[in-house]
Formats: structure tokens, C-alpha cells, sequence
């Protein structure tokens, strides 16, 4: 048995994620406190995004927005990241074989990845940029693909739930 | 009762019962409206934030609640209208539903908080610098009745 199959059906049986499973309310509530968490990272992660691609905020310094924004993407972060750690306890043994699961926590890499990039790369200039209502084409790209792997998340995550076997 | 009569009007048309009846129409519109809810919801707390002084604070209540009007305008109708076809597609079941009822008057409600606070703020008729003590009440309200929303519609699918 693969060692993270059998982790995973450890997990299943452990006391924390029993009670989730067994309360009525738990699951539903940590569910809705995940979903806030979502909003507020993915919302401030698109404002920023939504500056890149020049669509609004133009006459606001990048950099401005990002330092504005970026501690409650963090906030926001922690929340999702709680939540949704305890919902995949919750649910381990079938989220280990849910191909949504896998798809997400997949995207979930790439999209940590992508700022990794962005901030080592062309961000580092970004004071030759910093003011331009149409940013460089590797910044837009990097909003796009943030956009785009975002989205994927959410369709992943909320897809979860319907491919249950 | 006329919005009993809306609703099963819309229950019956072509595109509800086409909701209705698809087993992948439901779940594409859900994803839909979560999407719209993503960015919605960072608009909202951002605006939110800058009332409450928390954030933003490089800018003035005003600029924040312009130049974020258009993102919260169209995220609440994107949510609204994704809502809506997932509202023909069970009429009667969430018309009889205490949590849908729940969520449809903290959604008026937010609606009527918020978008007073922001599209007074953007035209300038609240405090320039920062979040008057009204302000500051009213973003407390709008985040509240904004999450009570989301709580309701989560609690939809288990009543």
C-alpha cells in the first residue's frame, strides 16, 4: 500500500476527523468560513491582477496596490488554508482517490509558484513601471495566468463535492 | 402572491426546466456564481477595510469606493443573475426553503448597506480622508450582512 494512501486512511480514523464527519454542523460551517477565506484571497489577488492588465486602478502605483493589498491576501490565505486542511481531514480516505482533489492541491502548487516567479523576475524592476497604465507583457502574462489558475481552483474545489464516488 | 406566481412562471419556462432536469447545468452555474463571489468578495472586504481605516490607506475612502465600484457592480450582478438560473431551476423547493427566505433578506439588506455606503462615498458625500464614524458602523454592518448572506446560501443545500 502507497505510503500516502495509507497516511491518508490514518487520517480517516483519527478522533479530529471523526467528530468533523459525525457533527451535522462542522462540515457546512467550516465549508462557508473556507469560502470567505477564498474571497478574500482570491478578491484581493484579482484586484492586483485587474491592476497589471490595466483594467482599473490605472492611475495607482503597482507597487502601492500590491503592499495595500497583499497582507490581506495573506490574512485570507490563512483562513483558506486552515479550513481547508480540516476539510481534507475530514474526508482524507475518499479525497485521496477524488480526482478534483488531486487537480486542485495540483493547481493549489502552480499558483504558489507563479508569484514566486513574478516577484523574483520582473518585479524587481517594477520602479521602471510602477506608474504605466499598460504594464510588461511578462506582468500581464503573470496576472492571466494567476486569473486563470485561480479559477481553476474554485471550479476544482467546488467540483470535489460532485465526483465523490 | 405576485413573486409566488414569478417563480413558478420561471419554473416552467424552456430554461428552467432544462435546470431542472440536467444533471450538469446545476453545477456549472454554482461554479459560476462562486467565481463571481471570489472577486465580489475581495472587492467588498477592500472597500470595507479602507471605511474601517484597515486598509488602502494610501488613498482616500473615496478613490477606494470609485475605483472599485465597477469590480463590486458587476460581481453582485454576475452573482445575482447566476443566482437567479439556479433559482428556475428548483423554484418552489427554494421558494419554501427558511434559508433561501434567510439569505434573500440579508441579501436586500446588504445590498441597500453597501452600495448606499459606496456610491455615497464615491461621489464624495462621506468624509474625504477617512471612515466617519458612520462610516466605520456601516462597513461593520456591510461585512456582517455580506457573510450572513454567504452562510444562508450554504445552508440552502442542508436544510
Amino acid at each position: 500500500m502507497p505510503v500516502l494512501q495509507h497516511f491518508c486512511e490514518w487520517v480517516y480514523t483519527t478522533h479530529l476527523s471523526t467528530s468533523i464527519r459525525q457533527s451535522p454542523y462542522s462540515f457546512p460551517l467550516i465549508e462557508t468560513i473556507h469560502t470567505v477565506g477564498i474571497g478574500g484571497v482570491v478578491g484581493t489577488v484579482a484586484i492586483l491582477d485587474l491592476r497589471l492588465l490595466g483594467w482599473i486602478m490605472k492611475k495607482e502605483p503597482v507597487s502601492r496596490i500590491a503592499r495595500q493589498v497583499l497582507p490581506w491576501t495573506w490574512a485570507g490565505f490563512a483562513v483558506m488554508f486552515v479550513t481547508g486542511l480540516l476539510l481534507s481531514i475530514a474526508e482524507s480516505q475518499t479525497n485521496y482517490y477524488n480526482l478534483a482533489f488531486r487537480i486542485k492541491l495540483l493547481l493549489l502548487l502552480l499558483v504558489g509558484i507563479n508569484p514566486l516567479i513574478f516577484h523574483l523576475t520582473i518585479y524587481r524592476k517594477v520602479n521602471t513601471w510602477d506608474v504605466a497604465n499598460v504594464t510588461p507583457l511578462r506582468a500581464r502574462l503573470a496576472a492571466i495566468s494567476s486569473l486563470v489558475l485561480w479559477a481553476g481552483i474554485i471550479v476544482a474545489g467546488r467540483l470535489i463535492a460532485y465526483v465523490n464516488t | 402572491m405576485l413573486l409566488l406566481q414569478l417563480s413558478r412562471w420561471l419554473g416552467h419556462t424552456h430554461l428552467g426546466v432544462y435546470i431542472r432536469d440536467s444533471s450538469y447545468a446545476f453545477p456549472a452555474i454554482e461554479i459560476v456564481h462562486l467565481l463571481f463571489l471570489a472577486i465580489f468578495g475581495g472587492a467588498i472586504l477592500l472597500v470595507d477595510l479602507r471605511f474601517l481605516n484597515l486598509g488602502f490607506k494610501t488613498q482616500s475612502t473615496s478613490e477606494v469606493a470609485r475605483e472599485l465600484l465597477p469590480v463590486t457592480v458587476v460581481g453582485v450582478i454576475g452573482m445575482f443573475l447566476s443566482g437567479l438560473l439556479m433559482y428556475a431551476g428548483g423554484t418552489m423547493r427554494y421558494y419554501h426553503n427558511p434559508a433561501f427566505q434567510a439569505k434573500m433578506a440579508f441579501f436586500i439588506l446588504a445590498l441597500l448597506v453597501h452600495f448606499t455606503l459606496q456610491v455615497g462615498a464615491a461621489r464624495n458625500i462621506a468624509n474625504e480622508g477617512g471612515g466617519g464614524r458612520l462610516l466605520k458602523i456601516g462597513a461593520v454592518a456591510s461585512l456582517l450582512l455580506w457573510v450572513s448572506v454567504g452562510f444562508a446560501g450554504r445552508v440552502i443545500g442542508y436544510v
